[in-house]
């Protein structure tokens, strides 16, 4: 194998998985941003969710 | 530059080669779409780099320069939970060497103690005011209007929280609006952080889109957005259009495209900087760039009507489509041609093309960081990062890019998505 084979082979697989990387990246950059936005209860979500009256309490 | 030409030549005949041998009506129409990107990209390439030298050029020749200390500029800080940064910033601001000054820091409802932290700076001593306006939280864009409208000063200066100015950097933007044409000038943009490889690459590719972009545009006074970081504008321009738009997430974009689309001139202050912490972790990056897209995708989409204008606003026209090119159709072309390399690769094992393909953009963008490190005398220690940027960097941004089209194509929702500041500004 010479060296301009080598390095042809080289490149080619790190296209090839930097682009996969690149793919999972985005997903994970979505599940993150999907699993922040569900972990923000209001006191109106969890009163809809809950279908009665809550209870709740502030800190001074 | 001769590595790189020669690089293409070596490309462009074994582009031909395929094109000619190849019986596949797919892989001939990819030859000839990869072929015309390659173009594109070299004119792009050449020409940006040409404008920019006769820019500086131009501005090192420009020997009547006078010191203009008339204008009242009113800066605007909008703030949203900065407690971590806020001090250094509002340091920066003070020390500036620009005397008539007044400093509007907006806190747009923050929930931390960015408003008290704030509050302390309070002062007035005739030419230099800071005041601390408190709002119900309502984003960015409202912010902003919100401090323009309390403004005294005719030109107006928008700075991020999160940014430090180099105290020279409002005397230095002042000075362009001598000429009543310039609506808006963008100041520089510099990282502050550059203690990883991701964000030592940011740091080059702001170098690099400020130095070579952001200069070339400077040289037909056509800049296409004013960074969030710094920027100044003239008070009757921005009331003009109807000062920060709300129904984007790239405000600032949207503003630059209907200043451009009045018929004003936007300029470049180099040497008026601001620095700026970059995103530490990939998923905060992904999450920047995201929002960059989509923002510059809905401020295009709002002012269509102008992409086919060239007779009535061709200025205007060629900017939209320069975005255009550099959010869409770049990343686009980019993984899709490493796709279809890699498909030439496993199908008629031409893997060559694609490591020469691939030697030729580095060799593009080393000699383009080179350039710009050299303009702004910045350490060359980041030029081999140019290598990292064509190999890495660039196709997991342009892939972000990709979804974030697809996605603002289909309409699917977004959120603003404030970025987590380290307070790495000292």
């Amino acid at each position: 194998m010479n060296v301009l084979s080598f390095l042809s082979f080289l490149i080619l697989a790190i296209t090839l998985l930097t682009m996969v990387f690149g793919v999972i990246a985005y997903f994970l950059y979505k599940a993150r941003e999907k699993k922040k936005k569900g972990a923000k209860m209001t006191y109106e979500k969890a009163l809809k969710s809950e279908g009665r009256d809550l209870l709740y309490f502030t800190k001074e | 530059m001769a590595c790189g030409l020669w690089l293409t030549y070596y490309s462009v005949e074994h582009l031909q080669t395929i094109y000619i041998t190849a019986t596949n009506i797919f892989i001939r129409f990819g030859v000839i779409l990869i072929f015309v990107f390659t173009i594109l990209i070299i004119i792009r390439y050449l020409l940006l780099m040409f404008f920019s030298i006769l820019q500086t050029i131009r501005r090192s020749a420009d020997e009547n320069f006078s010191i203009y200390k008339q204008d009242r500029v009113s800066i605007i800080v909008p703030c949203y939970n900065e407690e971590d940064v806020i001090i250094h910033s509002l340091k920066s601001i003070i020390s500036q060497t620009y005397p008539n000054l007044e400093i509007l820091v907006i806190d747009d409802g923050s929930k931390d103690r960015t408003y008290d932290l704030a509050k302390k700076f309070e002062f007035d001593d005739g030419q230099k005011r800071l005041r601390v306006i408190s709002k119900r939280n309502a984003g960015k864009s409202q912010a902003l209007n919100y401090g323009i409208a309390h403004a005294e000063g005719n030109l107006i200066c928008c700075v991020d929280a999160d940014s430090k100015l180099d105290k020279y950097a409002i005397e230095l933007l002042v000075q362009h609006f001598q000429d009543p044409k310039i609506a808006a000038v963008a100041g520089s943009v510099n990282v502050v952080n550059t203690n990883s490889s991701l964000t030592k690459l940011q740091a080059l590719e702001y170098i690099q889109g400020l130095n070579m972009v952001k200069n070339g545009q400077a040289l037909l006074k056509l800049v296409n957005i004013i960074p969030g970081p710094l920027g100044m504008f003239r008070k009757d321009a921005i009331m003009e259009v109807g000062c920060y738009a709300h129904d984007t997430f790239a405000e600032d974009c949207d503003l630059t495209l209907s200043l451009i689309a009045k018929g004003y001139k936007i300029d470049f202050e180099p040497d008026a900087i601001a620095y700026t912490e970059a995103p530490e972790n990939l998923l905060d990056l992904l999450k920047q760039r995201y929002r960059w897209t989509r923002g510059i995708l809905q401020a295009i989409r709002k002012n269509r009507k102008y992409l086919w204008k060239f007779s009535k606003r061709p200025s205007l026209s060629f900017v939209m489509w320069y975005m255009l090119f550099e959010s869409v159709f770049w990343p686009f072309m980019q993984v899709w041609g490493d796709i279809f390399m890699i498909y030439l690769a496993i199908a008629s094992g031409a893997s060559q093309l694609l490591l020469f393909w691939w030697i030729m953009f580095t060799v593009l963008d080393v000699a383009g960081a080179i350039y710009c490190l050299l303009l702004t005398k910045e350490s060359l220690s980041l030029a081999p990062y140019s290598i990292i940027y064509r190999l890495f960097f660039i196709t997991v941004i342009n892939i972000a890019k990709i979804f974030a089209t697809i996605e603002e194509w289909f309409g699917i929702d977004m959120n603003w998505g404030k970025l987590e500041r380290k307070g790495r500004i000292e």
